[in-house]
């Protein structure tokens, strides 16, 4: 290892297509995570399908991983922790804790790709009683489900007859602190409630929501077939809150375009949490000298038109590291954070070759 | 749907009897099982612009946004709401066809009032009440209004030429070039043969039969009119 190496900091999607981007460029690739496993939370979630198409996961990010790993650029060291970063740009040493105890590395470039970690449900504010009914979920659980293929009732193990997602828990609000909308979230709702509805054909399946925001081809790709063909029920009103019936579940709110109040019997809620700052984000950036939004994700300095570069010279963001991102945004970010920290690297080689 | 969400719904608020659920659901299958219905609803944004063309919105409290959400979310307690209230309010003029979502709520209007009047609902006999001399004149004759049907008593707002119009009818209408509106009793002369052939339509399509059940007099008159008229030309209805 030496200065002519990219560092990638994180194994998911955005960082193994850092990593992989910098390798077919030609440079060279230290690529830490701190899980034992590469692929990030799509695999750690265990996510059924990738949302807009709803593919398998596990096949599309294994696909990733063989790239990464094969490539003889690139040094993978999973179960590390960077601890310390000292140096200068262009010529970074980093300190690694990992199975073999405490070690240093140096390079000359680091790319933080370190993601976003899932909502909380509030442990402390019980929002939705999360931590208090079993039937009251997240859509990470339920991805979890869906790669089983087997959606019940965690409760009694039966398959629920009504479900319904709640939208924007943990974003857009001024209460908890995240005022950010967190992108990805109406689209997976979407894509798990497909999901749902073809694993459980008789089932009524509810989207309770402040505002879609299926961006782009997201509409004809997931929302329309959600509604038109698999009749998945989008209501605009936000619940206040889930209260227990019997063995069933108790939502109230208001069907905000049909005028009125509605308290509806469900067997399964899932909760549609949004995006935060993971904590390996806050600490990498705090490590790096990247600044942090008051959100704790990477600056983008020069967003918007570039959207990798941080407030430190050699040291480059991408995925949701910066901010709520989709994988078709994590991925794009993770390509043009290679070429720019690649970049880096042959303009400070000129330079030194004078 | 199911009884859970009855909980939030107002019952029996106009007057009109409330039935039991197994009823709505019966109307809104037969809805559904309309041909044109997949055709007529996609999915609905909420968006309003099919309320903002229409012109019954302006002067009622109606709403094809209404009609397109609730069968939609496939809500039979409103749907039967509507079928006995909104669905007469409708202009049928179809400027909500502007739907971004290519739905056609008032399409769906044509098929909930069709469904209406097929199971003899009380808000489809009492809106076509004041139609019975139309829908005469329409299926016994293929025309619509008639010059004859232009009374004064009838029409006052129309001014004092209309009786001086009813009293010369028959000249007047033949001062009109076209030979074919040398009538009184039909809009346009009818050709024996179109009205054959209306009469088997009306017969064959269940259209006259549509109406036994909202007017049985009507039909019964209009039956009796079509068959006597097949007879003389030999054809068996």
């Amino acid at each position: 290892m030496s200065f002519d190496t990219v560092a990638v900091i994180g194994g998911g999607p955005a960082g193994l297509r850092a990593a992989h981007g910098v390798a077919e460029i030609g440079g060279k690739v230290l690529l830490l995570e701190q899980r034992d496993f590469l692929g990030g939370t799509p695999i750690a979630e265990r996510y059924a399908g990738l949302t807009p198409h709803g593919e398998p996961a596990r096949p599309q990010i294994e696909a990733m991983i063989a790239a990464v790993t094969a490539h003889q650029d690139v040094d993978v060291r999973t179960g590390t922790v960077m601890t310390a970063v000292d140096g200068e740009p262009g010529a970074f040493t980093l300190t690694l804790r990992g199975q073999e105890g405490e070690q240093r590395a140096e390079c000359g470039a680091i790319i933080i790709a370190t993601g976003f970690s899932h909502f909380d449900p509030g442990r402390e504010t019980q929002m939705y009683g999360y931590y208090e009914f079993p039937d009251v979920i997240t859509l990470s659980d339920l991805e979890g489900m869906l790669s089983d293929h087997q959606v019940v009732r965690p409760s009694n193990g039966q398959p629920p007859q009504r479900v319904c997602f709640i939208q924007c828990v943990g974003s857009r609000d001024r209460h908890i602190g995240n005022e950010y909308c967190s992108k990805v979230c109406c689209g997976v709702a979407s894509k798990e409630a497909i999901e749902v509805r073809q694993l459980l054909p008789d089932s009524k399946v509810y989207i309770f929501y402040i505002d879609m925001r299926m961006y782009g081809y997201w509409e004809n790709q997931i929302y329309w077939p959600a509604q038109e063909k698999h009749h998945v029920q989008y209501v605009k009103g936000i619940i206040s809150e889930v209260l227990g019936k019997g063995d069933r579940l108790l939502v109230r709110g208001e069907d905000t375009t049909m005028g009125r109040p509605m308290e509806l019997e469900m067997d399964l809620v899932v909760l549609s949490v949004g995006m935060e700052a993971s904590p390996g984000t806050r600490q990498t950036a705090v490590m790096c000298g990247a600044a942090q939004n008051k959100y704790g994700f990477v600056d983008a300095v020069g967003s918007p038109l570039d959207t990798v570069s941080t407030s430190r010279d050699g040291v480059f963001a991408c995925g949701a590291a910066l901010g709520p991102a989709d994988l078709e945004d994590s991925v794009s970010s993770g390509a043009a954070a290679a070429m720019k920290a690649f970049a880096f690297l042959r303009s400070r080689a000129a330079a030194a070759a004078g | 749907m199911t009884q859970p969400d009855a909980a939030y719904k107002a019952r029996d608020v106009t007057g009109y009897a409330d039935v039991p659920a197994e009823t709505k659901e019966h109307l809104f299958e037969q809805v559904k099982a309309d041909p044109r219905y997949a055709d007529y609803l996609y999915g609905c944004y909420e968006c309003g612009i099919c309320v903002a063309v229409c012109p019954s919105a302006r002067f009622y409290d109606f709403s094809p946004r209404r009609i397109a959400q609730a069968a939609a979310r496939e809500d039979v307690d409103l749907i039967y709401q509507q079928m006995q209230e909104d669905i007469w309010e409708c202009s049928q003029c179809f400027s909500c066809v502007r739907c971004p979502r290519g739905n056609n709520p008032g399409g769906i209007i044509t098929i909930m009032r069709e469904v209406a009047i097929n199971n003899g609902l009380a808000s489809a006999k009492e809106a076509l009440v004041g139609y019975s001399r139309i829908i005469y004149k329409i299926m016994s004759t293929g025309t619509q209004v008639s010059p004859d049907m232009l009374q004064q008593d009838a029409f006052p707002d129309w001014g004092p030429e209309t009786a001086d119009v009813s009293a010369n009818l028959d000249l007047w209408r033949r001062a009109l070039p076209p030979e074919t509106l040398h009538t009184t009793s039909t809009g346009w002369k009818v050709a024996d043969s179109t009205l054959i052939e209306l009469y088997l339509i009306w017969l064959h399509t269940g259209a006259l039969d549509m109406i036994s059940g909202v007017d049985p007099s009507l039909h019964a008159i209009l039956q009796e009119v079509m068959e006597e008229r097949l007879e003389e030309e030999g054809i068996e209805p």
